[in-house]
């Protein structure tokens, strides 16, 4: 039987980093993974990550899941792939399935790194085509480039609705509407907003009713619900959608570590059955270790510090490592892991009713209830302030770990702090130059650049812009504001792309100047608009 | 068009060589080492099989190979899970019914 130093099950961010750790430590590593492809969710992941930059903030998912399997390649960790675990047994004996054959093979130390699975709600009409998970359009439209169709009702308001809602929208689907049950959006408002300005309405406290079809998805009914989460009579509404993606949570897949005889326990806060385990992600079997979603549902960002904890431990139990240099690194990355853990969404605050900033400013109940910041409520904000002469606006209102930013502004007109979840404050006294980097490197797209005397009567607005095709310099359309609402003329004045931006273009419009801070998105005509 | 020719952040999407295939007979295109149901889906295919005992209609809903709902008959061999199984030139793709290739009668 082929015998490793540490046998990875699953090949994410978790897995992969994991395997890059122990590599590097010169320990013989065998990742298996059941996906015809390594990377688990990470090349899905097409947008720009938050956090600082140790965890690699401002970089897109799939360029950072290229890098690691550069790594992984370069190391000569054995990635197999179309390789399925079926179980794992005493004296960590490892059973793969293979194509067609079963292999055994066995591990000194071995990592579980299996990830999660989407939640499903169960409602008439759910088993029609047209419905499926928000993962299942993400793979379709990020991997294979096929769109799942083309009006899109999106359940689910968290961070990965939210995300793939975005996401569906930049290749071309229209999102009819986001449905929550629950009252408060529960995703980062910063990507909610991003949403609610391209005019799409946020139905919290409803309910879908049904899908409606006889061998697909032609609509769809919805219904605000009392506190039971029952639809209330006479609140249904009818959407005219051909496909519904169902976001309602993740989670861990952690059968495998109960199989192999792991102390279990269900936590709600980490999304279900996880097993016991350790600072080093050590489970209650000796050697076996849990890293990433499995462990409990968090991000790709945590999963890769954790997976590489994990693997320096497991390093030091076999001696490739020392003792006093193995406990620094993971010292060192257990800080870094507790800086993303910090903030409004932390997971010890789940649940939690939060009424104020770690500031003390009062939070905008819009933005969680409606996805957008009221005009007059960007006011109180460390990020809004006006000048003369171009200057950023800053609309992050909520504390999450992130600093870009602040980074990389080479005028240090932006200051998060040390503590990167405090809100980013914009200095009076810099002096912008309207270079754009804050902009384009924001991962939550919030910040604005805004000239109140571009002439006379008119004001210039910068905003993020990912979308195709990027209209013509010249090209008069709208300006939306946070609601999506047309708001008034706007004309293109600029549209610059950049390496540096990484595929965030900055477009520049002209509007009349009582609506520069009103004007916070371009379409190019009305009619597409709800309005 | 359900295909994305030119994304905004992924720019054009690379795709293997252009081959036919068919689908329940006809004929029909995708690309080589695609998933056959993102060429189906491409194509305007929704419904892969129909339940064995209610004959419901079931398409795409994992997409990873997890729910098994997109299994279809494929070059005769039924249970295919079309969203993990790379699409070859000629493949003879048919909507399964329950466990069978027949449309029961
Ligand atoms: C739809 C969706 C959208 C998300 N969006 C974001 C986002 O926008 N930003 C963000 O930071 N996070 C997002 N997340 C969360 C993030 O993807 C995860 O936190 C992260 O990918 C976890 O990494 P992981 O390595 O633990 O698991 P994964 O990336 O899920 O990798 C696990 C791998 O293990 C494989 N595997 C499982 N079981 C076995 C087995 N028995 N044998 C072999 N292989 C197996 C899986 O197929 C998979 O390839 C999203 C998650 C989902 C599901
Ligand atoms: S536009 Fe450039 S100079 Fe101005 S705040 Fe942003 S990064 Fe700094
Ligand atoms: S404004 Fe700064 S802290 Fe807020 S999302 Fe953007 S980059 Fe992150
Ligand atoms: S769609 Fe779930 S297995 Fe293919």
């Amino acid at each position: 039987m082929k015998r490793y130093d540490m046998i990875i099950v699953g090949a994410g961010p978790a897995g992969l980093s994991a395997a890059v750790e122990a590599a590097k430590h010169g320990m013989c590593v065998a990742v298996f993974d059941e996906n015809a492809k390594p990377g688990g969710q990470l090349f899905k992941q097409i947008h720009k990550f938050f956090g600082s930059k140790e965890h690699q903030a401002k970089v897109r998912g799939f360029r950072i899941g290229e890098a690691l399997l550069k790594q992984a390649n370069e190391l000569g960790v054995e990635v197999l792939l179309n390789a399925v675990v079926t179980g794992i047994y005493a004296d960590k004996e490892v059973i793969v399935r293979h194509n067609d054959t079963v292999r055994h093979v066995k591990g000194d130390t071995i990592l579980v790194a299996t990830g999660a699975s989407e939640n499903m709600i169960a409602f008439p009409g759910w088993t029609l085509p047209g419905v499926m998970g928000a993962g299942a359009a993400q793979t379709m439209i990020n991997l294979h480039g096929v769109l799942p169709g083309k009006r899109v009702l999106m359940v689910g308001s968290g961070n990965v609705g939210l995300v793939v809602s975005y996401q569906l929208m930049q290749c071309g689907c229209e999102l009819v509407g986001i449905v929550d049950v629950a009252k408060k959006i529960g995703g980062y408002g910063v990507h909610a907003a991003k949403i609610a300005r391209c005019g799409v309405p946020f139905y919290m406290g409803h309910t879908i009713v049904r899908a409606e079809g006889t061998d697909h998805v032609t609509g769809v009914v919805i219904g605000e619900v009392d506190e039971a989460y029952q639809c209330i009579s006479g609140t249904e509404k009818q959407l005219d959608v051909d496909t519904v993606c169902i976001a309602v949570g993740l989670s861990p897949m952690s059968q495998l570590l109960d199989m192999a005889g792991c102390q279990m326990q269900t936590v709600s806060a980490k999304g279900g059955t996880v097993p016991v385990c350790n600072a080093d992600g050590e489970t209650s079997v000796e050697g076996l270790y849990v890293a990433g979603d499995v462990s409990g549902i968090e991000e790709a960002s945590s999963a890769m510090i954790e997976g590489r904890i994990a693997a320096i431990s497991a390093a030091r139990k076999l001696g490739y490592l020392g003792e006093a240099p193995a406990s620094e690194e993971i010292s060192k990355l257990q800080a870094s892991l507790e800086a993303l853990r910090q903030g409004m969404f932390a997971p010890g605050n789940r649940g939690k009713i939060i009424e104020q900033t770690e500031e003390g400013i009062r939070i905008s109940n819009s933005l969680l209830t409606k996805g957008y910041l009221e005009e007059q409520e960007i006011e109180r904000f460390p990020g809004f302030h006006t000048q003369k002469g171009i200057h950023p606006v800053i609309e992050c209102t909520q504390n999450i770990p992130c600093n870009p930013c602040q980074d990389v502004c080479p005028r240090h007109c932006i200051m998060v702090g040390d503590n990167i979840t405090a809100l980013p404050v914009v200095d009076e006294n810099s002096a912008c130059s309207g270079c754009g980097l804050c902009v384009a490197s924001c991962s939550g797209q919030a910040i604005f650049l805004v000239n109140d005397s571009y002439d006379q009567t008119h004001a210039s607005v910068t905003i993020p812009y990912e979308f195709l095709p990027l209209p013509a310099v010249g090209t008069i359309g709208v300006a939306l504001d946070r609601s999506g609402n047309p708001v008034c003329e706007a004309e293109v004045l600029s549209v610059k792309a950049n390496p540096a931006f990484d595929k965030t273009n900055l477009l520049t419009m002209k509007v009349p100047k009582e609506m520069s801070q009103k004007a916070r998105f371009f379409a190019v005509k009305s009619s597409e608009q709800k309005g | 068009m359900l295909r994305i020719e030119n994304h905004p952040i992924l720019g054009e999407i690379q795709k293997g060589r252009l081959v036919r295939f068919t689908f329940d007979g006809k004929e029909l295109t995708g690309y080589e080492g695609e998933p056959i149901a993102a060429a189906l889906k491409a194509a305007g295919v929704m419904v892969h099989r129909y339940t064995t005992k209610r004959h419901e209609p079931r398409g795409v809903f994992c997409a990873i190979g997890r729910c098994t709902d997109c299994v279809m008959c494929v070059n005769g061999k039924i249970n295919v899970r079309t969203c993990v199984t790379p699409l070859e030139e000629g493949m003879d793709v048919r909507t399964q019914y329950g466990v069978s290739r027949q449309k029961p009668e």
